[in-house]
Formats: structure tokens, sequence, C-alpha cells
């Protein structure tokens, strides 16, 4: 036992002086905050100058009320138009494709941002532009032109013009969690979606980098021989044990260190992300997530020479880990569904399927007693299966063992 | 101290260690020769208990192997390999509670050692800044730190420069002198024939040849002439009446067919090389070596090793 411990202490000591830890420490928050606000922050952002905006309108009708709103309506912050409506072609006998070539020789001069084309035969808008993906100004175009639509339609039906005023209702839903003693929160469906996604992406980072920090153990000793004098001065068994003990305690390291950051930001900003019961759940299942993957990890790594032999295969537990992340949208939608449920009684995804779960409802109290029974009793098996293929694995050298010897490995251990 | 009985290891198709058998006292070198893949390693393996052996028994001081026995022993593998990243004192100090120190014994341990080597003053730096020959010194520290009465070496000189080399022979007449047990393999026989007290020649998985050298070398006989000369003494290897010669640049080992008259030899080569020295001796270890193993058969081939 003593072994074990200085196996898991210098384990331990050595990668949290190291400067890829401190490194992983500090940077994935500021990755995680960065992947979380920087979008939203970029998308909201105003424009800076007045944009030209180019019209062609075969109806001819439109031009000018569209002029007058979409020039008054959307400001600078300087209080200067956003937009300056420039008529390309207007009337009814105008060459509609004449004049599309023409607008778009000037949007590639850059005289105009985009142009929009109204061609009167149907209700469809085109709108040309570089950037297609600036869904704002199209939005904002789509808005305008529905109103100048609606009121026309309103004079022609004859209705009394302040109509369409009475007609809107505002209508604002509140989304309330109803949490398992009835308590009522209010949860946001972005908070949700949020929380869920940081946990994921935090169980995910933790254990594929501690996964391959294992694996990157491993195969050092044995590239080095090192290995040789660890197995003659403790057993397989103890180094294995003593690696996963150290590595774990610098998993839950890390947690505490990006736990408090979490906390702290959360508290600056007033957002609860997640309860203390669903906290410590998540703990739970990140500490089980965890030693399984150790295993799993062990287990694939120790019978290769090389660190690009190892990651051939390990890039493929990466896979299990990034699956409940394309899952997590429908998972929201649809907490309940069959599907998820069976997913997550599956070892290699139980602890991802359950983090992504846990903020967004929580799992009856049978589900999670067995997915955590299913748990240890992976980990417990794995951490057999891995010892035997360690024990042999971290000897070998020369080519790597192919799958039918490593079955051997296992039977005989 | 140790008794290893009729070790046996097959790897799939090969049988790598034969019915291997030896005992090492206390107090004695102990030298484990061989070719290169001759299974010293895998011996050296299973002594260790690295590898399971198929057959055969290994006793420490009459023990079967267990957690305690583990702490009895010192290794330092044939390839050399330490964490470059980590400073010398926390290796040393990881080392030695591996092998049972409490971690205020380990430091006091590899500060004694240290200064002994001449590392001291050293211990924070990282292994990657050290010279290989010192970093040989320290894996040599971590594997005799812990005091073990058995401590085993692989090609523990390779590598090492003559005034380390020189070192490390000292260290192991102290070791010897305080009644350890030394094991160390090495295909070089000079080395071999210098230092150790028994040795025990292994080619193809078996012992071919073993026991105190003195009795070794006797069992061969006076029947070779060790000549130093100056001039080319090429022709020596064709004389008639010469079994088998082992030709270096000035000096050479004849080993005479033992109907030959070691006068008449002498009487061939003075008229066409100018001698300086010739002594009629055992023959070295390394010409038993080649003997044994089959080196250069009789008037015919390179002569061994040329320096």
């Amino acid at each position: 036992m003593n072994k074990v411990l200085a196996v898991a202490r210098w384990e331990y000591f050595e990668k949290v002086k190291s400067k890829a830890f401190l490194i992983g420490l500090l940077v994935t928050p500021i990755l995680m905050i960065a992947m979380g606000v920087l979008p939203g922050f970029f998308a909201s952002q105003e424009d800076e100058e007045s944009r030209v905006v180019g019209v062609i309108d075969a109806t001819g009708k439109l031009i000018a009320p569209f002029a007058e709103r979409f020039q008054t309506r959307y400001l600078l912050n300087n209080g200067v138009p956003n937009y300056v409506v420039m008529p390309l072609a207007v009337g009814p006998n105008i060459n509609l494709d004449a004049a599309r070539s023409d607008a778009a020789m000037r949007v590639s001069r850059d005289e105009i941002e985009g142009f929009f084309v109204v061609t009167g035969s149907d209700s469809v808008v085109e709108y040309h532009s570089k950037v297609v993906g600036d869904f704002r100004i199209a939005y904002r175009i789509e808005e305008t032109i529905k109103e100048i639509l609606a009121q026309e339609r309103v004079r022609t039906l004859g209705l009394a013009p302040g109509i369409l005023e009475q007609l809107e209702v505002h209508l604002n839903v509140r989304t309330v969690k109803l949490s398992a003693e009835g308590e009522k929160e209010d949860a946001g469906f972005e908070t949700v979606f949020i929380s869920a996604y940081v946990f994921l992406m935090m169980l995910f980072l933790l254990i594929i980098t501690s996964g391959q920090m294992l694996v990157r153990s491993v195969i050092e000793e044995k590239s080095n021989r090192i290995v040789e004098v660890l197995v003659s001065s403790c057993s397989p068994t103890e180094l294995m044990a003593g690696k996963v003990l150290g590595l774990s305690a610098l998993g839950l390291t890390q947690m505490a260190f990006w736990a408090v950051i979490g906390v702290a930001l959360s508290a600056k900003f007033g957002v609860t992300f997640v309860a203390l019961d669903q906290g410590l759940l998540l703990l739970l299942y990140f500490i089980l997530g965890y030693l399984f993957y150790a295993a799993v990890f062990i287990g694939a790594g120790s019978p290769f020479n090389t660190e690009q032999e190892a990651q051939q295969i390990t890039s493929y537990l990466v896979l299990f880990l990034v699956l409940p992340i394309v899952v997590a949208v429908p998972a929201m939608k649809n907490p309940d569904a069959l599907w998820i449920q069976i997913l997550s009684y599956v070892p290699l995804l139980t602890p991802t399927m359950m983090a992504l779960r846990i903020p967004i409802q929580m799992p009856s109290v049978w589900e999670i007693l067995s997915t955590v029974l299913v748990m240890l009793v992976s980990i417990y098996g794995a951490m057999i299966v891995a010892g035997r293929i360690f024990r042999i694995g971290i000897l070998s050298t020369g080519k790597s063992p192919s799958l039918k010897e490593l079955f051997r490995w296992i039977r005989t251990g | 101290m140790l008794d290893v009985v009729d070790l046996t290891k097959r790897f799939t198709t090969t049988l790598a260690v034969d019915g291997v058998s030896f005992r090492v006292g206390r107090g004695e070198i102990f030298g484990l020769l061989g070719p290169n893949g001759a299974g010293k390693t895998t011996t050296i393996r299973m002594i260790l208990h690295i590898l399971e052996p198929d057959g055969g028994t290994v006793t420490y001081e009459g023990l079967p192997f267990s957690e305690a026995t583990r702490n009895m022993v010192g290794y330092l593998p044939e390839e050399r390999g330490l964490y470059k990243k980590s400073r010398l004192l926390d290796t040393l100090l990881y080392f030695g509670e591996l092998r049972g120190l409490s971690r205020n014994h380990a430091r006091e341990r590899a500060g004694a050692w240290l200064k002994r080597l001449d590392l001291h003053g050293q211990e924070q730096r990282r292994v990657e800044e050290f010279s290989k020959g010192n970093q040989q010194k320290v894996q040599f520290v971590a594997s005799v730190m812990h005091d073990p009465p058995l401590v085993i070496l692989d090609e523990p000189f390779s590598g090492l420069d003559p005034v380390n080399q020189l070192l490390f022979k000292d260290v192991f007449q102290e070791l010897k002198q305080q009644g350890k047990a030394i094991i160390f393999s090495t295909h070089q026989m000079d080395q071999a024939e210098r230092l150790s007290d028994s040795i025990c020649l292994i080619n193809k998985g078996r012992v071919v040849l073993g026991g105190p050298v003195r009795d070794v070398k006797k069992r061969y006989g006076k029947n070779t002439l060790h000549v130093e000369f100056d001039g080319d003494g090429a022709f020596m290897e064709n004389l008639a009446g010469v079994h088998r010669a082992l030709l270096y640049e000035r000096s050479a080992e004849l080993e005479l067919t033992s109907d030959t008259a070691p006068r008449a030899i002498i009487e061939q080569i003075n008229p066409r090389v100018d001698l300086r020295k010739v002594e009629l001796l055992e023959p070295s270890l390394h010409s038993i070596f080649l003997q044994v193993v089959g080196g250069p058969a009789p008037h015919n081939g390179e002569g061994g090793q040329t320096r």
C-alpha cells in the first residue's frame, strides 16, 4: 500500500509541477468562457459606419416607404442612420437581369454592402450580399417590407389605420423548471443548455487530457525502460493503482480549481448554473467516469510502444466522449426519450449522458442508483482487464500485439 | 544469497533460457557472461520477477519470491532510463520509496551516495541536464540506495568513461566488502576477468561454463602464449602448432595444440617481429569465451577483437 501511495504521490506532483498541467488548468476555463461569450458578443456588436443598401424595385411602389422607414428606424450610436438606401433600378419596365448584374458589380467594387430585389411577381424578396451570414440585415429588411405590405393591405381592405397595432399580441413565455421537491426555480433555456454543455465539456476535457497523460506516462516508462525498475520494485497492480490514484487526484485538483472559477463567475453575474444536490451528483459521475476511463486508457495504451500507435486507439475513445455532445440538443428537447435512457447504461457513455441529463431534468432515483451500480461494476471489470493487459503490455516491446494476442493476455492474466 | 535452479523461459517459438542454474554468495562478485542474445537479460528479469519463469526456482537467502524479497534486490537495467524532466533528488526519493525506504531515510541515503559519486550539490537539477555518465551514476544510486543484499547490474560499464569505470569498480569492491552479492552482466570478457570472483557463461540459453574464475581458467590449462611485440604479426595465426590465435595490434594470444612445445613457436616468431614479452599462461576469459561459444575456427579467421 505504501508503494501505491509512493507511485500516486510521484504521478501527482510530477504532473502538477509540469507546465502542460498549468497551461491546461488556466487555458481551459478561458477557452470555455470565450466559447460561451464571444459568439454572442460579436453577433450583437453594432455597426460603426453607415452601410449602403441597394434596391431594385420592379413594383416601383415599395422604394419610397422602405427608404423612409429603413433610414429612420435603424440608427447608429451617434444618431446617424445605420443604412443608406440607394435606388438602383425602379419601375415596372426595368430589365431585372441587367439590373442584377449591374448591382452585383457595385457590390464587388464595395460601393454597396448588398442589394435586394423586389420582383413583384410573388412575395419573394431576394437579398444579395457578399456576406450572406449577416442575418441581421436580412432580418431587418424582411421586417420593414412586411410592415409596409401589411399597411398596404390594411389600406386596400379599408380597415382602420391603427388596426395593426391593436392586432399585435405581446407574449412572453417564462420557463419554470420544477425540481424534485416541487420547488420552482426560474431556469431559462439558455441557462440549462449552457450549464449542461459546460459540464459535458469539462468532463470531456478532463478525461481526454488525463487519459492521454496516463498513456503518455506509461509509454514513456516503457520506452526508456524505467518500467523494469518499477516492476522489480513493486507489483504491476500496485503500479497501476498508484497511477490511477495519482491522476484521479490530479483530475479532482483541476476540477476544484475550475469549480472555484465557476462559482466566482456565477456569483458575479448572478447566474446559478446548478444546485448543490445536482453538483454533488455530477461530482459522483465525474469520479466514476474518470476512474472508468482511466482503466480503459491504461488497457488501450499500455500494449503500445509509441504515443502515435496508442493514439490511434485512444482517439476512438474520444468519439465515445463526443457522442453526448452531439446528442445534447435532441436530449434537451426530450430528456425522457427511451434511447437516451438506454444510452445512459452504456458504461462508456454513462458519465457524460448523466452529466447532460442532470441539469436538464433530474433522472429518477432508481435510474441514478442503477447507473451508479453499472459504473461500479464496469470500473471493477475494466480495472481487472486493464491490469492484465498492463502487466504484460508494459514489458512488451517491438511489434504491437494483435487483437488475438490481447485476448490471450486478458484470459491468462 | 541467491540460488537459481533450473530456470527456463520459452518465448512463443524459442527457448530463451534453458535450465540455467547458479548460486551467488555474499561478498561475491558474479559475472554473468555471454554473447548478445544469449539469455542474460531474460535470466536477470526472471531473478527480478519481472518475468515469470516457465520452470525452475529462484530463492533469496532461501526464501521464495515475495513482496519482502523485492526490497532485498537492487537493479540497474541495461537500457538507461530516468524521468528526464524531474529533479535529481525527487527521482531518487521516489525510487527509494518504491524499494521500501521511508522518505527521510531515502533522503539521508541519497545524500550519502551522491557524495560518494561526486554528485552532491546538484540535487535540484533536472535529470536531463546531466551528462550520460552522470545519469548512469544517478541510476546506480537508485539501484543501491536501499542497501540491498543483492545488487544486479546489467552491463554496468557500457557508456562510462575510464575515470567513471574506475570509480564504479571501486564502489563494487566496497559493496563486496560490505558482504553484498553483486551480479553483473557483460560481454566484455577482460572486464569480467579483472572483476569477478565467479562467472557463468551462457550461450543460446544454456550454461556452458561456470564456477570461480581461477578454476575455469585452470580447466583450460597453461597452453597459451601471450606475446607482445612490434611489427606485423599477421602470420602467427597460420603457424603450425597454433590451434587458435587472437591477434591484436601489438599483442597476440596463441593457443597451442597439445603436442606443440612453446619454445618451437617462439623460435618461429622471434626472427620476424621484435618481441617485447612472452608469457606462457592460462588462456584469457576472452579466449575461452570464443572457444566455447565458437569463435574463429583454428588457423583461420580474423582473430577476435582488434584494438
